[in-house]
């Protein structure tokens, strides 16, 4: 066994582990259980503990990560639904012609609302700010917003597969250790029962 | 999806682990993909309706969503638009079902691979 340790470490020279990404830790990859063990001076249990607590960390990481891609795949189609908005009264705008509109008062309750030709719209900006923007200025702001908010939305999904990859490392070294130790327990047994025979006869 | 090496004796290598890694992301992806072509055929045949009520409806102007404002459109403008949104809809539908084969064609060669290695020691099915 002390063989095929040697020939499977010495095969891969190329870099196991990336050691963080943007504040998430990486899993170290373990080539040989038992080299792992004497190098962290881990017994079995305090291993698989250490092992268990960052799978628990990871989870949490990836359950904040989680809700931010949802909030963030939320905003895109509303930013998209602003766009639409501005194009349409841009296009009115050539006509001549007022919108006729009927929006949303309060829940449930709807009223008629005519949008006379003009060159501004009014962009809520958050934190109870609101602007006026002529309507090309408003355009280019909401589609830098697009590209910011899917470009935040990218990095966040390599983040995930980061962590995902991460844990799936975390869960076979788990496995791994676990199987070694009770393949180490069996051949304990064996040569503890093989002495006891030896000694009966 | 359980990802556990049984009892045996075989060595994981980091290639091997490369390839766990890379099935554990082709199978979330296929999930996210599935939900996304759910929505997409939602989408569709919301579209597929819209168009019909809009045969069957005798008036000039019809009220079309923008935003979140009903918007006064004449009839013809919002059938060009359903259709244009209707094409739109049905292209990410497409890619979305060829991505999904794509994906399910990697895992199959990867679960090939890693059955091929691991045997009884790996478990690559959805519990």
């Amino acid at each position: 066994m002390a063989a095929a340790a040697a020939a499977s470490s010495s095969s891969t020279a190329s870099p196991k582990t990336t050691t963080e990404r943007r504040g998430i830790p990486g899993a170290e990859f373990v080539e040989d259980v038992e080299i792992y063990l004497s190098q962290t001076g881990l017994d079995v249990n305090s291993a698989l503990a250490f092992l268990q607590e960052r799978l628990q960390q990871y989870k949490l990481v990836e359950m904040k990560l989680l809700a931010q891609q949802r909030d963030l795949q939320a905003k895109i189609p509303d930013i998209e639904k602003c766009l639409d908005v501005v194009a349409t009264l841009q296009a009115k705008k050539g006509t001549g012609e007022a919108l006729i509109a009927d929006f949303e008062v309060s829940e449930g309750i709807y009223s008629r609302a005519r949008i006379e030709d003009n060159d501004s719209v009014c962009l809520w900006l958050g934190a109870n700010v609101m602007l006026e923007y002529s309507c090309e200025e408003a355009t280019s702001l909401l589609r830098k917003n697009l590209e910011n908010a899917k470009a935040s939305l990218e990095v966040l999904i390599a983040d995930l597969q980061f962590l995902r990859d991460q844990v799936t490392i975390t869960q076979v070294t788990i496995a791994r250790v676990y199987n070694w130790d009770v393949h180490q327990r069996r051949i304990r047994q064996t040569s503890t029962s093989s002495t006891a025979k030896d000694s009966i006869t | 999806m359980q990802q556990g090496t049984g009892a045996s004796e075989t060595e994981v290598t980091w290639e091997d682990q490369q390839n766990i890694n890379k099935f554990g992301r082709l199978n979330n992806r296929f999930h996210e993909l599935e939900d996304e072509i759910k929505f997409a055929k939602e989408a569709i045949d919301n579209l597929e309706d819209a168009s019909n009520e809009l045969i069957l409806t005798d008036e000039e102007v019809v009220r079309f969503q923008i935003g979140e404002v009903f918007a006064h459109v004449p009839k013809e403008e919002v059938e060009t638009r359903i259709e244009e949104m209707k094409e739109v809809s049905s292209n990410n539908l497409e890619k979305l079902e060829e991505e999904k084969e794509s994906v399910v064609a990697q895992m199959a060669e990867l679960k090939k691979v890693l059955y091929g290695k691991f045997k009884d020691s790996i478990n690559l099915e959805e519990d």
